[in-house]
């Protein structure tokens, strides 16, 4: 018996592999027919092939040793100054054995480095280029900081089309004999927009429930594995009962571990779709936009967003008044 | 204009500090020893029980000297790079004009294990090294993370001083004042406070203020201090209070930290400010209190404090337009801070089976929790043959197995197939 997570069974191995992101892959192959890469920035939305992307154009310079050749550090779990100050450093300034004079240092999800981890891997950047090259990959290419930008060669991925996700999952069903229907994948795209990652991960839940993908499979996975169910909360909240609106929330943060970027980019696009009177929808959402603003300025999510609760609680009752 | 009378009634000399005579001696024997040169022990670490005059004996010292005063406490950021900046001023006797220096490090209690990591030995190394008077205060001077510093200073001890020397500085308060105020009136408030004299002028405050007379009447309705009382009062000076000056005057009697008086009014506004919109501008309020406290991480300067206690306290106050009070409302204890301790484990196996997942799948830990987890937990309930070959593929123990079905007979279902 052989499991794996299919999003990784079925991650790309060469950058001829991949899908889509056309334009990327073929300036990418290009660095490695010269076999010289720049430093990189890797920015766009999840799920989109950028951790793979560097992963193939690591394999395909330097073939099946690849790994020795490598480096992946992740931001988000060593995000300090002193994982720059070691652990990149030391990777960094050691030399290569082998034809290629360089290694590569993926730092993933680096818009999540601290200023000062920014700070100081701009100068290790600059000190060891002859050793190293690094390729960022983050989400907001906005979050680094100006001085290691310039350094670097800009990437933008973009969320897949819906046909090359389709023929991607419709492969992986096909290999792992489990039947995906037109619905089922109408359903997936709906769920996880071009998020490929999310999108596998849907498929493989959705698969160990039943050997049929369909319609009604996929929306049962999404609301158990989207703890977040905003929509009853922001309804909660307008029905007047902030307490309870409250409670939802902390066992979203608490609970679950739910990001609240993630909570109030789903509130903005549940109040488009709420039964409120359309001018009320435009109010919210500047009330949503405000309260963004301030989760980036302050500490602590589930203050700011049951400020944001409190604000549809008035707003509910407002709209109850006027009917 | 509205001052606390802590502040207000400081001690400007020594002859006017309560108490502690002993020690006050001792301190200005010390610090005078430094005219003849260094002196063998280059800090004094003054230390006893909060309210006993500690802080007060130093600048008030200082004051009567003429000496400069360069003071850091606890809302400074103590790592052992902030306080090494602050070291070069404790390398010379004379201050920039001539005068005399005496450096404080005041409030050590607040040194807090990971935020000021090397806090204690960077101050340690001052004090080996000080050319000037270096005077620490601490409440514990036995706290094992002094025991180090400990070797290298003075130790003097404050008491608790008598009720009757606190009950005197009550009264000289009162006469200042206007009040006219009964012996036993001041002597009660006095008593309670157990010789802490700022909480004795604290309470004499917000009893007397605005008084021609304080009776024994006045005042014997309050039973002895006690935590949970105080922070009652101080929710709801604050949840219905009418005047900004009087809500921000809650904060000062509020004997928990800034931190958990926002929990406890966080917790407690809604319930208690029903109307929607008064409910939005508490909201609203306690929103821009933690903006504040979001720049102060940010920047690390913390006079921006003062604002996160406006927002706080007067903001939520002056949110109470349209509630109407009826009936009797009780007081909860923040529940999100019982839910976190809770939780506490549960998200540590979480994070673990997190890292397990970044082993295998170029996704960092944290966003593996929350990206990937959700899925893994819907098969692990469903499909106990897959979460087999995933648990083995990713080397998940029992105890994270358990975790993502969430009931222990499946999850020994799920480790027997593995076997």
């Amino acid at each position: 018996m052989s499991f794996e997570m299919w999003a990784e069974k079925y991650r790309p191995k060469t950058l001829d592999d991949m899908v889509d992101q056309k334009e990327i892959v073929e300036r990418l192959k290009s660095f490695v027919k010269s076999r010289n890469v720049p430093h990189c920035i890797f920015a766009g939305p999840p799920g989109t092939g950028k951790t793979t992307a560097a992963l193939c154009l690591a394999r395909d310079l330097y073939g099946d040793v690849y790994r020795e050749h490598l480096m992946e550090l992740n931001a988000s779990d060593e995000r300090g100054i002193n994982v720059v100050r070691e652990t990149v450093k030391t990777f960094a300034r050691a030399r290569s054995i082998g034809e290629i004079p360089f290694k590569i240092m993926i730092l993933d999800e680096s818009d999540n480095m601290t200023a000062d981890a920014q700070q100081a891997l701009r100068r290790t950047m600059e000190r060891y280029t002859e050793t190293c090259r690094f390729i960022l990959c983050a989400n907001y290419s906005g979050k680094i900081i100006e001085p290691i930008q310039s350094r670097c060669a800009p990437f933008r991925f973009t969320f897949l089309p819906r046909e090359e996700q389709d023929k991607y999952l419709k492969c992986i069903a096909e290999k792992e004999n489990v039947k995906l229907s037109k619905e089922g994948l109408d359903a997936i795209f709906e769920v996880c927009g071009g998020d490929l990652r999310k999108a596998i991960n849907t498929l493989q839940a959705a698969a160990s429930l039943n050997k049929l993908v369909d319609q009604k499979v996929v929306y049962s996975i999404a609301g158990r594995a989207n703890p977040a169910d905003v929509q009853k909360m922001i309804e909660t909240a307008i029905n007047g009962d902030f307490l309870e609106a409250r409670k939802q929330l902390r066992d979203m943060i608490q609970k679950y571990g739910v990001a609240g970027s993630d909570i109030i980019r789903q509130i903005h696009t549940e109040i488009f779709r709420a039964e409120i009177p359309e001018p009320w929808k435009i109010k919210l959402a500047a009330i949503v936009g405000e309260i963004d603003y301030r989760l980036v300025e302050g500490a602590d999510e589930e203050v700011q967003l049951s400020a944001l609760l409190a604000r549809l609680v008035e707003a509910g009752s407002e709209i109850g008044k006027k009917n | 204009m509205y001052t606390t009378w802590t502040l207000k009634y400081k001690p400007k000399s020594l002859a006017e500090v309560v108490g502690n005579k002993e020690a006050i001696e001792k301190f200005g024997e010390w610090v005078k020893s430094w005219e003849k040169g260094t002196p063998k022990k280059r800090a004094a670490f003054l230390y006893g029980p909060p309210g006993v005059g500690k802080t007060v004996t130093v600048e008030a010292f200082a004051n009567d000297f003429k000496m400069e005063l360069v003071e850091k406490n606890a809302s400074d950021y103590r790592t052992e790079d902030a306080v090494k900046r602050f070291a070069g001023l404790a390398s010379q006797f004379g201050s920039l004009f001539g005068g005399k220096r005496i450096v404080l490090l005041d409030e050590l209690d607040g040194l807090t294990g990971t935020a000021d990591r090397g806090g204690v030995k960077a101050i340690t190394e001052i004090v080996k090294t000080a050319q000037c008077p270096v005077v620490l205060i601490a409440n514990n001077v036995y706290d094992p993370r002094f025991t180090n510093l400990r070797v290298f200073c003075l130790l003097i001890e404050f008491k608790k001083p008598p009720a009757g020397e606190v009950a005197k500085h009550l009264k000289r308060i009162c006469s200042l004042e206007g009040i006219q105020a009964d012996e036993n009136a001041l002597k009660f408030i006095a008593q309670r406070s157990e010789g802490d004299i700022r909480s004795a002028i604290n309470d004499l405050q917000a009893l007397a203020q605005g008084k021609k007379r304080l009776t024994y009447e006045d005042v014997s309705w309050l039973g002895y201090r006690d935590r949970q009382d105080t922070i009652f009062n101080v929710l709801r000076m604050i949840l219905y209070g009418k005047t900004c000056v009087g809500a921000k005057q809650a904060a000062d009697m509020a004997d928990v930290d800034v931190d958990m008086l926002f929990e406890w009014i966080y917790e407690n506004a809604p319930a208690h400010l029903t109307d929607p919109h008064d409910l939005a501008k508490a909201m609203d309020a306690l929103s821009m209190a933690d903006v504040y406290r979001g720049r102060i991480r940010l920047t690390q300067d913390w006079s921006f404090m003062r604002y996160v206690i406006d927002y706080l306290t007067a903001g939520v106050a002056m949110a109470r337009q349209n509630t109407k009070i009826h009936g009797w409302i009780p007081f909860k204890f923040p529940e999100r801070i019982q839910m976190l301790s809770r939780s506490k484990a549960e998200r540590a196996t979480q994070l673990n089976i997190g890292y397990k997942i970044k082993r295998k799948c170029h996704i960092s830990a944290v966003r593996a929790t929350k990206e990937v987890l959700p899925y893994l937990r819907i098969i692990f309930k469903n499909n106990a043959e897959m979460a087999a070959g995933l648990a083995k593929w990713l080397d998940l123990d029992q105890e994270m197995i358990e975790s993502l079905v969430g009931n222990k007979e499946k999850a020994e279902a799920i480790t027997r197939l593995l076997s």
